[in-house]
């Protein structure tokens, strides 16, 4: 509906083909199911290890999810993005919009079957892999391999590797810091009111910095320079410090080892770093589900395409939203791998996990490289099996879920390949 | 007010998920216990001439025995070689072993002691009620020092759990040497009366010693696969 309005008022070149219209129309739907999918599935990768740690019930999770994704997308979603996401393949060589713009349907169609035959299969993948191997599948359909980017495929394969082991690391790293200042102590629980704090602390700077640091949230307050984000994010921290130990006061330990006291303090400190995650991936992965319907919006207003693409709040919000009702209605299969199937986790090894992943996934997202917070968080948990902190890791299941990574690219590939020339012979 | 909540165990609702093989250990543990408790009092009771109601522990500890054998069956099914744990897998499996060995020599007694009722000479009737308490305490302390196992996966085996373990450990050693004196004493006590008693008689009551003595091996060897699992 929405290109039909836009379209009789304005230009008038490609409203002749009312099939292609009608694709243009069927893509908004497209991208609702596709947002749907990436909700069902990447839910796990902020909610599992709270629910696998029994701080948050499966309820309480998707709908927490839910609302935070839909508020992360509409706030701090990217309202400029890239229209092919790292440039994987070069539009200007196809040229031709119809074809495009059924390459585009063509390709969210597939990655939202992937996503969600993968979510069936309580698999967590990256959605963002997704997209991109369905737009490789027609980039190489249409015009062989010149036009995709195969070095930048490189990079996003790279990705296999790096996010897990960075993810690993780091939740290593948190997990024996936590055992060393607070279990090793002699007093755990004391140790545990001053050391949580701190963890808060951190999470707080970095949950600010990231809120801040080029989102459109830092445009409407006006902070942009990279030292004011800092002081305030610190300032904040400090202020969430002081509260935090104000608030764990009155905590005393019953006995020498009272661990499940010091468990109780990490799960608050869980439900605000998955909240966090939540919050942060609405933000983030909206814009694959949206994206290709804002540029073919673009290309039928105005028949042009750049490597960049406005990206209205209303489709946002569509987007949003159909994440958080792909959050509600099957956001459960893939938590129930992640956060049952591969280990139970207690809550200081949940937040370790959540911890470790969120870092990974802020500090790589700055730094551009091709990090996917499902493979992250996969890693961490390892992570937290090699310091010792869990009872029994599922390596087989692990095995399943890498499968499930290296096939995303080559079967969104052919998918789209195949929905692409379906499409082309209807139209 | 902050609920009490025991997050080391899966609660019922969530069995349809994979439990962690060492929850799966300590309920076994548990069934260990709730047989060991059973056959202590008829034990002791059967020494003093109260055979009533004896056959009824007997089919109680059969049962309970019975149910400890599916749960260790679920924990060897669902231990595959993929799994990651902790601990060494093997050690673990022998720990467990050692533990429902526990369980087959009771209920072995107890299919012995209900068979044939044999009769405790007034004189000796002492050293075996001595003989099955420390057997208990030993059991009791194996227990105690397998249950330590939660303490030592939450700290992820830091130092100070580790020496707690193992002056556990130590406990059981202590018991288990006790619980051998206390063997010996009977024996030389059966020895001793040989000429006043029937031969059957004798045969058997050197049966039921060494076989209540078997139960405080195994926890011996529990404790020491124990000991094995927390080496580093």
């Amino acid at each position: 509906m929405l290109f039909t309005r836009q379209n009789i008022l304005g230009e008038r070149r490609l409203l002749l083909d009312t099939t292609l219209l009608l694709i243009g129309g069927g893509t908004l739907a497209i991208s609702f199911y596709m947002a749907w999918s990436i909700g069902a599935n990447d839910v796990a990768n902020s909610m599992a290890t709270a629910v696998g740690a029994k701080a948050i019930t499966f309820r309480q999770a998707v709908l927490i999810a839910g609302i935070l994704n839909f508020i992360g997308a509409v706030t701090v979603g990217k309202h400029v993005t890239e229209i092919i996401k790292g440039h994987i393949i070069n539009p200007v060589i196809i040229g031709e919009p119809k074809t495009l713009i059924l390459g585009f349907a063509a390709s969210l169609l597939a990655a939202a079957i992937w996503v969600t035959l993968s979510t069936w299969k309580e698999m967590p993948i990256s959605t963002t892999h997704s997209v991109i191997g369905a737009l490789v599948g027609f980039g190489l359909i249409t015009c062989g391999t010149s036009c995709v980017n195969w070095k930048e495929l490189g990079f996003v394969a790279s990705s296999w590797v790096l996010s897990p082991v960075f993810g690993c690391i780091l939740a290593f790293i948190v997990f024996k810091t936590i055992v060393k200042t607070i279990f090793e102590q002699d007093n755990p629980v004391a140790s545990a009111k001053i050391v949580g704090p701190i963890i808060i602390g951190i999470t707080a700077f970095l949950i600010t910095s990231s809120l801040l640091l080029k989102t459109l949230l830092s445009e409407i307050l006006g902070i942009t320079d990279l030292t004011n984000i800092l002081t305030i994010s610190a300032i904040i921290s400090i202020a969430v410090i002081g509260i935090s130990i104000f608030l764990l006061r009155n905590i005393e330990a019953k006995t020498d080892k009272d661990y499940t006291l010091v468990e109780n303090i990490f799960r608050k400190l869980q439900i605000i770093t998955s909240c966090y995650v939540a919050f942060s991936h609405g933000a983030n992965d909206v814009a694959n589900a949206i994206a290709p319907v804002a540029a073919i919006s673009s290309l039928l207003s105005s028949n042009t395409l750049g490597i960049y693409a406005e990206i209205p709040t209303y489709l946002l919000a569509i987007g949003g939203a159909g994440i958080s009702v792909g959050c509600l209605t099957w956001g459960h299969r893939v938590m129930k791998t992640v956060g049952g199937r591969i280990t139970r986790l207690t809550n200081t090894r949940g937040f370790s996990v959540d911890f470790g992943a969120a870092t990974t996934v802020l500090i790589a997202s700055k730094l551009g490289l091709p990090i996917s917070t499902s493979h992250t968080v996969v890693g961490a948990v390892i992570g937290v099996g090699l310091a010792r902190g869990l009872d029994a890791v599922d390596l087989g299941v692990i095995k399943k879920i890498i499968y499930s990574w290296l096939l995303t690219v080559p079967v969104a590939a052919a998918t789209s390949a195949t929905i692409f020339i379906c499409l082309t012979w209807i139209v | 007010m902050v609920k009490e909540k025991n997050h080391f165990r899966t609660p019922i609702s969530y069995t349809y998920r994979r439990k962690s093989p060492f929850d799966q250990l300590l309920d076994h543990m548990g069934k260990v216990r709730e047989c060991i408790n059973i056959l202590g009092d008829g034990l002791i009771r059967y020494y003093q001439g109260d055979y009533k109601n004896f056959s009824e522990i007997a089919k109680k500890v059969s049962k309970i025995e019975h149910e400890a054998d599916l749960i260790k069956r679920s924990i060897r099914n669902h231990l595959p070689s993929s799994l990651f744990m902790p601990v060494e897998k093997g050690k673990f499996l022998w720990a467990l072993r050692e533990q429902d060995a526990i369980l087959d020599h009771a209920e072995n007694l107890v299919r012995l002691l209900d068979q044939r009722h044999t009769k405790i000479p007034k004189e000796l009737q002492k050293s075996f009620i001595n003989h099955a308490k420390v057997v208990m305490k030993t059991v009791k302390a194996m227990e105690d020092a397998v249950e330590s196992i939660r303490d030592l996966l939450e700290t992820s085996f830091v130092k100070r759990e580790r020496e707690q373990t193992k002056k556990l450990i130590h406990k059981v050693h202590d018991y288990e040497w006790k619980a051998d004196n206390e063997k010996y004493k009977i024996t030389e006590g059966i020895y001793r009366l040989e000429k006043k008693l029937n031969p059957m008689d004798v045969y058997h009551l050197l049966k039921i010693a060494d076989w209540v003595d078997d139960i405080a091996d195994h926890s011996e060897n529990v404790a020491d696969w124990l000991r094995a699992m927390i080496a580093r």
